[in-house]
């Protein structure tokens, strides 16, 4: 059942308002005209008359001076608001019959369609409704065909609510400043709490959440946590906000505090049956920031290769779960005998210097921390030099070597400064 | 939909029917993908076990981590790798088919109780196929100060879920706690083309599974790595 209050030249606020205290779903049709679904309220207040009753009273202790119409879909509740008086009810079924008077231009502003109606003589509903179907949807498309169903008062749709511009932030300014954390954090659970039945209420989830504290006599203090998948729960965003704090404290007392989230659409995956499982985002998140506490941000994520020759070149990035992501076509049957695993070196960040003592033009004899030992074969050089245009140029001449040691290195001579360096061990 | 069938072949993501994983194949052991290894392990290592890589520098222990790396990642799971010395190489992992999209990896700055904490947040985390905790390089000394409990506590926290822990260092250190434990010692190193014409070809190592009764102790496999 929908209700549609109908009240020119009356406030629409007030109207809206009158709405909003009876439904959740309520659509601003035009200035003078809104319409809200009451299904919900008969289990809470009974039948539609004393939906009807209590709505009317409502509305008459607010001084809203407007048309009521209850019926059983959208439409016909708006015209029989917009062209009835006072209170009108219309039962399941009587549509037809309470909409048959009214004009045709209740129904549309079309004048060509008017003209073409009224010259078969047709001028209200109950006239334009005993017509044919077939016959209507040949002479006049669709667009007849919905004036047709619109005079019999059975086109069910859904009502056109507006998405909702909630207020996803919370200022909140203290009578005794704080030194601690712990209490701060006490008082960021209650206003995360709030914030994120507020994104619960509205279906979405938070991508950002900004702290801006305001501190005793020193510059304010921001922070910015983005997500990497959309949060909704706030005992996650207030860990996460608790381990940022306790890397980057703020220096001073704090004397007030604004949060804010900015709301995305949440992350709405359906994992696959037979798809590997993968850490929970909001779990993954934590640990991450625990861990990135402890060892730096900057020395956790995943490896992304660089487009570039250059040694070791790579930069980390966040880690991608990616639940949906197409799975690598693995080989059915054995690879065929004499496969070998492939040799992986071992990089010592930095570059090991070392002093390597040549013998017509080969090493053969390397000294460096932790590395040393005669050389019991060699292979190389291989020269290699590029981005001669950057900072970051560089040109060397690399040797695979095995020492007596036991192990096999990679070592290489810059070409500029003729210093010699172990890359790192073949392993 | 004559035509909308006929299309789904060629998009990677669609499969048929018989091409799926069967029910239950999840929770099969890893794979691996040479021959000789498969020797030694059946079917792949089983889920919820603590694994053990150790040897001499150069014996090809890491190529064995990476391997079993490379093809939990191409099976769509994700994994980690915790490095004592940050010496992963990147390149060399994605040229050993490691999907880097799908590993997480924390660098620990040459402190060994980071990467105890890190590898054992991330065992806790939970939903990692593989987590590679790389210990290759440290000084005896040092490794002796990690109590024994620690892997129990590992093994512990494994246990029952289809994450593999894989350890990999110079020596073996969780001692009864790991499931497999695998000892790679080199062989020779190969190389290919005379002086001073020759190249690097890889390395004939021999490993020798400690654990299992699959093949006597004194038969060891020998692997190449190129």
């Amino acid at each position: 059942m929908y209700a549609c209050l109908y009240g020119p030249g009356h406030g629409r606020e007030a109207m809206l308002d009158l709405a909003l205290e009876f439904s959740p779903y309520v659509e601003q049709t035009s200035e003078e005209t809104v319409l809200f679904c009451i299904d919900p309220l008969r289990k809470l207040l009974g039948s539609p008359y004393q939906i009807a009753s209590d709505i009317a009273r409502a509305g008459f202790e607010r001084k809203v001076q407007a048309n009521l119409a209850i019926a059983s879909n959208p439409d016909t509740a708006i015209l029989l608001a917009r062209y009835g008086k006072g209170v009108t009810l219309v039962a399941p079924g009587e549509e037809q019959r309470q909409l048959a008077p009214l004009p045709l231009a209740a129904l549309t502003a079309d004048e060509g369609m008017l003209s073409i109606l009224l010259r078969w003589g047709v001028k209200t509903c109950e006239d334009l409704a005993v017509l044919p179907e077939a016959g209507v949807a040949e002479r006049l498309g669709p667009g007849g065909l919905y004036l047709r169903n619109l005079a019999l008062g059975v086109i069910h749709r859904p009502l056109r609510i507006p998405p909702a511009t909630g207020n996803f932030e919370r200022q909140v300014e203290l009578e005794h400043p704080i030194a601690l954390l712990e209490p701060l954090l006490f008082l960021f659970s209650g206003a995360l709490t709030e914030i994120c039945s507020r994104l619960r209420a509205q279906a979405r989830a938070a991508r950002l959440l900004e702290a801006n504290l305001t501190l005793a006599g020193k510059p304010a203090y921001r922070a910015a946590l983005e997500f990497p998948v959309p949060v909704t729960d706030q005992r996650t965003m207030l860990k996460l906000l608790q381990l940022h704090l306790e890397r980057h404290s703020p220096e001073g007392q704090i004397v007030g505090f604004h949060l804010r989230v900015e709301p995305v659409e949440p992350r709405r995956v359906q994992g696959g049956l037979f798809l590997p499982a993968t850490p929970l985002p909001d779990k993954l998140q934590i640990t991450l920031a625990r861990i990135a506490g402890m060892v730096g941000e900057e020395n956790v994520g995943s490896p992304l290769r660089l487009d570039t020759h250059r040694p070791d070149a790579f930069r980390m990035g966040a880690l991608q779960l990616q639940p949906d992501g197409a799975l690598v076509d693995l080989p059915q049957g054995d690879l065929p005998q004499g496969e070998v695993l492939r040799l992986v070196i071992r990089i010592f960040r930095p570059a090991l210097e070392a002093r390597v003592r040549l013998v017509e033009l080969a090493p053969k004899d390397v000294r460096a921390s932790g590395v040393k030992g005669a050389v019991v074969r060699s292979a190389g050089p291989w020269k290699t030099c590029g981005e001669w245009w950057a900072d970051t140029a560089w040109s060397r001449e690399e040797w695979d070597v095995a020492l007596d040691d036991g192990g096999l290195y990679r070592i290489y001579q810059q070409a500029q400064t003729r210093d010699w360096f172990v890359q790192g061990v073949y392993d | 939909m004559a035509n909308s069938m006929s299309a789904l072949p060629s998009d990677p993501r669609w499969k048929r029917a018989v091409d799926l994983p069967k029910a239950g194949a999840l929770e099969a052991p890893s794979s691996l993908q040479i021959p000789a290894l498969k020797r030694f392990l059946f079917n792949g290592l089983k889920r919820g076990s603590l694994v053990e890589a150790s040897g001499a520098k150069s014996s090809g222990k890491t190529a064995l981590c990476v391997h079993i790396l490379a093809r939990a990642t191409q099976n769509g799971e994700v994994c980690a790798v915790v490095d004592l010395h940050d010496s992963f190489h990147p390149d060399s992992a994605f040229a050993s088919g490691v999907q880097l999209d799908r590993l997480l990896w924390v660098r620990c700055k040459c402190k060994p109780e980071y990467t105890i904490k890190t590898a054992d947040l991330l065992l806790h985390a939970g939903g990692f196929g593989v987590v590679l905790l790389d210990l290759s390089g440290a000084h005896a000394k040092i490794l002796n100060q990690i109590p024994i409990s620690y892997w129990y506590r590992f093994q512990r926290a494994i246990q029952d879920t289809p994450t593999i822990l894989l350890i990999c260092a110079d020596t073996p250190q969780a001692k009864a706690a790991s499931r497999y434990s695998f000892d790679c010692q080199v062989k020779s190193f190969c190389w290919a083309g005379q002086r001073p014409f020759s190249r690097l070809r890889g390395i004939a190592s021999n490993v020798r599974q400690r654990k299992l009764a699959s093949l006597p102790p004194e038969e060891p496999l020998q692997i190449s790595v190129a």
